[in-house]
């Protein structure tokens, strides 16, 4: 896929947990894995506000365009 | 009270597939006798090559029947265990398809001894093709809830 999520370089930024980042945005820890692992096919406005106002970023920092 | 009444109408779909199931299997039990009747008194063929014909074709088209009749159960089971938008489902459909073309086939060949056989084949293959609708549905109904399964 083009769109790189890059959550992990965040979260390590950021040192929080994926339990931790999990709880604080609402979300099982088995859905931020399939985000973290680029298997989402989309994600939420929602989620997203969820996760830059835990992470305190902006979405492009987590995600990415790449050519194919 | 929907999920209620659903649940009331799988219920007697099963039992109905049972019937026809124990039907196929009586008829199976009887097939010389039937298929007798049907060359004789209904196609109006006394010769033995016609009747050795019709009981073959008989016995291929309850097999057929059969592997119909036994995704339709398979079918109604998932459902009733609520696994409705599943790849099982589109493959026993698949299996139905396949198993209404083949009877339809079989029929067609029938109606070489009796020509209203060519009807059977008709109603099998217009089956086949709601069948083959329904599955299409099933299958785009499964590619959406993949979508909406994988969105975060």
């Amino acid at each position: 896929m083009a769109i790189i999520v890059n959550l992990d370089v965040m979260m390590a930024k950021r040192k929080i947990s994926s339990g931790e980042l999990a709880e604080k945005i609402g979300i099982t820890p088995a859905n931020l894995s399939i985000l973290k692992n680029q298997k989402a096919k989309a994600v939420r406005f929602s989620t997203l506000n969820d996760i830059c106002k835990a992470l305190e970023c902006q979405p492009g920092d987590i995600l990415e365009y790449q050519e194919d | 009270m929907d999920s209620k009444y659903n649940d009331s109408v799988i219920r007697w779909t099963k039992i109905a597939t049972i019937i026809f199931i124990l039907l196929v299997v009586a008829a199976d039990c009887t097939g010389p006798i039937i298929t007798r009747f049907v060359t004789v008194v209904w196609a109006d063929r006394l010769d033995t090559p016609a009747f050795v014909m019709m009981t073959v074709l008989f016995y291929v088209g309850t097999l057929f029947g059969y592997v119909v009749l036994f995704s339709v159960f398979k079918l109604l089971d998932n459902m009733s265990k609520d696994i409705v938008f599943d790849r099982a489902n589109t493959k026993l459909m698949r299996y139905i398809v396949i198993g209404l073309i083949s009877a339809g086939l079989v029929c067609a060949i029938a109606g070489y001894i009796w020509i209203s056989m060519l009807y059977l084949t008709v109603v099998a293959f217009f089956m086949a093709l709601i069948v083959l609708s329904v599955k299409i549905v099933f299958d785009k109904a499964i590619t959406m809830k993949e979508d909406l399964d994988l969105t975060i």
